[in-house]
């Protein structure tokens, strides 16, 4: 009589598969057509069907040309030979998904799946992974648990489920307490643990820089709420909001519709740029641009002095690369890549600033106006600046009254023929680039030097970083101020210089964001440092920082072994009081025994399955002169078995010395016709 | 309390048996491999995430240890036994088992170091009632089975490796002759009628009463039932059922030995099966021993223990 499998067994086989297949899926190389077969291959089998059942190798031989096309494209150099390995144990495990079940199908499920994660902790440092993991590690034990128990079940029983799960889910538990200790503690015994790696994380960049800036189009940019950028500064402004320009690059020529820049790049390629003189309490940030961003400019709290020290993070890891100097102040990665970390230091806000390195041709372009601009705006620019003089209040004037003269909006029409006329005299609403153009434009049309500056504003604390999401793009001025050089002023309301994304959204996002970098400094970036710094942690008091107030309770490493020897003590006298608990039924168990022993030396042995009590009522009623002496010794040992009545020490050797006694008599009985008849 | 004392060598070789076992199923083969290969691969590379793995998959591989302990200690187990034990077919054999604390999952019983093939399994065992185990075991041959205890193996929790735990239980299982078909004919009866009955209404036999008549001519008297036949006044005979009950006496040659000693007992054995349903009497003649003409299935259950236990006297008088 057969047995069906358990159907929540292979659900759960089934969606571990799955969750091994995914590990190695979030990090993008995959090919697609794998990624295809295998989840049609699990819907299938989720489904309950099992076509490859009745043909199960013939069906394996399907995967002799998968195998042949994985290995033409890593011989051609298109794919890894860590991801066609890891696609084609996929689909292994797909051809045995759709198989029948048995237990050796299970294994090799299993194995495929061990294999897979495998492949994804190899392929992607991804906090997916980490929930992929997961995943699998309880899916595919619960199952295991599960098939254990349903080969040990008779056929026809039921298999106990309820029973089953609930220990597992601990033992799975105690297990992954058991990894992290061994992830935690076991030494890093090379030195090659800095290798990261980048994926394209929650999907395609939708920031990016471009040589141009066109007015017109909408303003969705600012409702993207995804993570572009990670600054740790020194010194900590501390902060929960970082009201911070964060600049990318510079625009000096406008024609009417977008703004370019007219200098030239700089063939030069170096590991460190010095883009002005520094100045005393420098911030210094250590940056992270994460694949959202998308583009190679480097970004630098206004305004950068020097930058360098650049890494970008490739799917195979990491490796230094060099800057280029371009037109307009920007700075860009020489190489593609996923992501990039270098260092900045920037002149604190507020502070003199040389202008930078600028030829006279871009310094006249700060006054350039579009050949075909409109006289109004030269009127209206008059009608608020005045005779104003100074280039800065000059700015102010005219930044105030696009404050509140003007409403912010995202909605814009679309191309138009001159979208800064449409902003300031039809419209009269538009986002950060219309607000920045028209104050640069107003200025310039008075004769103060101006350019248009975009980048980022604003920043969100996280941790000990900073976040600044995609949303934050935004657009501003800089005013050429005599002997103060290139000064910020900013037209666009304050409310709306920051991204204008969902809270609950941006909130999720920061969530994940605080998760992801907790889980990239713990695990991804976990080194033989970092084990020392636990490890002195926990041997060494804590240190006294400064600001922090020492309380009289001990801390928490005393708890925590106060704890341990607590626990140690309470099994130690658990084991103790069980092993008191058994003695008796041990000792009564060697007295019958040794009554066994004996009667057995006297010729009196029990038949199959006779205990002392039924030997004694044999003896009674054949009336056998050892009768007398062995039921008291049976009362005894059934009072000390069963009675909680213990035996007293000496007291089962007296008994038994009673009967050796008895036995010695019974013999001397037994020899003595025996001799008279000889 | 079963048998008496085990040999030296049984001690010592008790003595020598670990506390467990523990052998790596085919499914842990695979997984210490793929263990060993991301260990490696860990410690090349210094990959966090292989060292992750590579955690996961030793602290499955202690748990498995833990668990799996947890699970076959704290059992008491005892033989509930058979009814009935025939050579070469399976029969039902029964352990009790029993946990004191805590649950057990997934546990395999069978006995240690005997002929006897086959397992049974229990998936749930929860603590504080027995729980009878069952399991189709099978004996190759005829003869008394010397068991020496039950072994309980889990695969418990996740079936990469079968813990095993041997509970030392001395006993002895009897297997019956094999049962097949018998050509030989059984030979003349020693006690009854031989050929047809000679009266069909078998109405004058010395079994139950079948009921009461008026005596005939010349019919014998001793049947009379004096009693009725005075309450009504005229001879009342008494007519009972006669018997077809017949005594045959079937034997085991002295000097046979090895097959031709198996083939024999299992003729007997069937010969004695069919003669006794059919409600004659049997009895055996063996080389040492005598059975007595005897009906039922007691008498069947005396035969073959008799001959079960033919040719292996010396471990009788052991096990006596």
């Amino acid at each position: 009589m057969t047995t069906r499998p358990n159907r929540l067994r292979l659900i759960l086989r089934d969606l571990g598969t799955a969750a091994a297949f995914s590990s190695m899926a979030v990090s993008g190389q995959v090919p697609v057509w794998a990624l295809a077969l295998v989840i049609v291959a699990v819907l299938v089998s989720l489904m309950g069907f099992h076509p490859f059942a009745r043909a199960p190798r013939l069906t394996a031989i399907l995967l002799v040309p998968l195998a042949g096309a994985l290995y033409l494209a890593v011989a051609a150099g298109q794919m890894d030979l860590v991801v066609a390995a890891c696609s084609f144990a996929g689909l292994v495990a797909s051809q045995r998904l759709l198989s029948e079940t048995s237990p050796t199908t299970d294994g090799q499920v299993l194995l495929a799946g061990l294999l897979m994660i495998a492949g994804g902790a190899a392929l992607s440092g991804e906090l997916l992974f980490a929930v992929c993991l997961l995943a699998f590690a309880v899916l595919a034990s619960l199952s295991l648990g599960l098939a254990v128990v349903e080969a040990a079940v008779p056929p026809g029983e039921p298999v106990p489920v309820r029973h089953v799960l609930r220990p597992l889910s601990k033992g799975v538990l105690v297990a992954m307490a058991g990894a992290v200790a061994f992830f935690v503690l076991f030494p890093r015994l090379n030195w090659n643990v800095g290798v990261r790696r980048a994926a394209p994380g929650l999907g395609p960049a939708t920031s990016g820089f471009s040589d141009t800036v066109r007015l017109g189009g909408s303003g969705t940019l600012k409702s993207n709420p995804r993570v572009v950028l990670r600054a740790k500064l020194t010194p900590d402004p501390g902060s929960q909001r970082l009201d911070a320009y964060w600049l990318g690059r510079t625009y000096d020529t406008f024609n009417g519709q977008e703004w370019s820049t007219i200098g030239a790049p700089s063939k030069r390629r170096r590991t460190r740029v010095t883009l002005r003189p520094g100045a005393e309490k420098q911030v210094y940030q250590r940056i992270e641009l994460l694949p959202a961003y998308g583009a190679r400019t480097l970004i630098a709290m206004e305004t950068p002095s020097k930058l360098g020290n650049a890494l970008m993070h490739t799917p195979t890891g990491d490796r230094r690369t060099q800057l280029q100097e371009l037109g307009g102040d920007e700075l860009r990665f020489v190489e593609e890549a996923l992501g990039y970390s270098y260092e900045v230091y920037s002149v604190p806000p507020g502070t003199d600033t040389d202008p930078g390195k600028l030829a006279q041709k871009e310094l006249d372009q700060l006054l350039s106006l579009p050949e075909n601009i409109d006289p109004r705006i030269e009127e209206l620019a008059h009608q608020v600046v005045g005779n104003e003089t100074d280039p800065l209040a000059a700015a102010q004037k005219l930044s105030n009254w696009l404050q509140r003269e003007y409403t912010y909006t995202l909605e814009l029409g679309g191309d138009v023929a001159d979208p800064l006329m449409e902003f300031l005299f039809v419209r009269k609403a538009g986002h950060c680039e219309h607000f920045a153009t028209a104050l640069t434009l107003m200025l310039r049309t008075q004769g103060f030097e101006a350019r248009l500056a975009t980048g980022f504003f604003g920043g969100e604390r996280v941790g000990d970083e900073y976040l600044v999401r995609a949303g934050d793009a935004h657009a501003w001025t800089h005013v050429l101020v005599p002997g103060r050089g290139f000064v910020t002023v900013d037209a666009t309301p304050p409310a709306f210089r920051a991204n204008q994304s969902l809270e609950l959204l941006e909130s999720l996002i920061s969530l994940y964001e605080a998760i992801e970098g907790m889980w990239r400094s713990s695990v991804v970036d976990y080194s033989f440092r970092d084990q020392m710094n636990f490890l002195r942690d926990m041997s060494r008091p804590p240190r006294n920082e400064p600001g922090k107030e020492r309380t009289q309770l001990p801390p928490l490493r005393a708890w925590l072994t106060a704890a341990m020897a607590g626990a140690a003590v309470y099994w130690t006298w658990r084991y103790l009081s069980r092993r008191k608990a058994r003695a008796p039924v041990l000792e009564a168990t060697r007295f019958v025994d040794s009554v066994e022993r004996q009667l057995a030396a006297a010729g009196v042995r029990a038949g199959d399955g006779e205990t002392l009590e039924d030997v004694s009522a044999r003896l009674t009623r054949d009336a056998h002169p050892l009768a007398p002496a062995v039921s008291p010794l049976t009362r005894r040992y059934l009072e000390a078995r069963f009675g909680q009545r213990p035996l007293q020490p000496g007291e089962s050797a007296r008994l038994l010395k009673e009967l050796k006694h008895s036995v010695e008599v019974h013999k001397q009985q037994q020899q003595t016709p025996r001799a008279r008849a000889s | 309390m079963s048998t008496p004392p085990p040999s030296l060598w049984r001690r010592i070789k008790a003595a020598l048996r670990p506390p467990r076992t523990l052998k790596v199923t085919s499914v842990g083969r695979t997984y210490l491999v793929v263990t060993f290969g991301v260990g490696l691969g860990a410690l090349n590379t210094g990959n966090n995430l292989l060292y992750l793995v590579l955690g996961l998959l030793l602290s499955v591989i202690i748990l498995s240890g833990v668990l799996s302990e947890r699970c076959i200690k704290d059992l008491t187990v005892r033989r509930v036994g058979t009814e009935g034990a025939f050579a070469g077919e399976p029969f039902a054999f029964r352990w009790g088992i029993t946990r004191r604390q805590g649950h057990a999952f997934a546990l395999t019983l069978s006995e240690v170091d005997s002929p006897l093939a086959g397992e049974g399994g229990v998936g749930y065992l929860p603590a504080g009632a027995e729980h009878v185990v069952r399991a189709d075991l099978t004996a190759p041959r005829r003869g008394p089975v010397k068991l020496t205890g039950v072994r309980i193996t889990t695969t418990w929790p996740l079936g990469l490796f079968a813990k095993t735990r041997v509970f030392a239980l001395e006993g002895t299982l009897l297997v019956y002759p094999r049962r097949g078909f018998a050509c030989a004919d059984p030979g003349e009866a020693a006690v009854g009628h031989v050929g047809e009955a000679n009266n069909p209404h078998r109405l004058d036999g010395t079994g139950d009463i079948a009921g009461l008549r008026e005596l005939g001519e010349h019919e014998d008297a001793r049947r009379v039932h004096w009693l009725k036949s005075a309450s009504v006044g005229k001879l009342l005979k008494v007519e009972r059922e006669r018997e077809e009950r017949r005594t045959y006496i079937l034997g085991v040659q002295a000097g046979l030995t090895g097959d031709a000693l198996e083939r024999r007992c299992e003729e007997v054995a069937e010969q004695a099966h069919r003669l006794l349903e059919a409600g004659h009497e049997v009895g055996l003649e063996l080389p040492q021993q005598r059975l007595r003409p005897g009906a039922g299935s007691g008498q069947e259950r005396a035969i073959l223990r008799a001959l079960a236990w033919l040719g292996f006297e010396e471990q009788r008088e052991e096990a006596a």
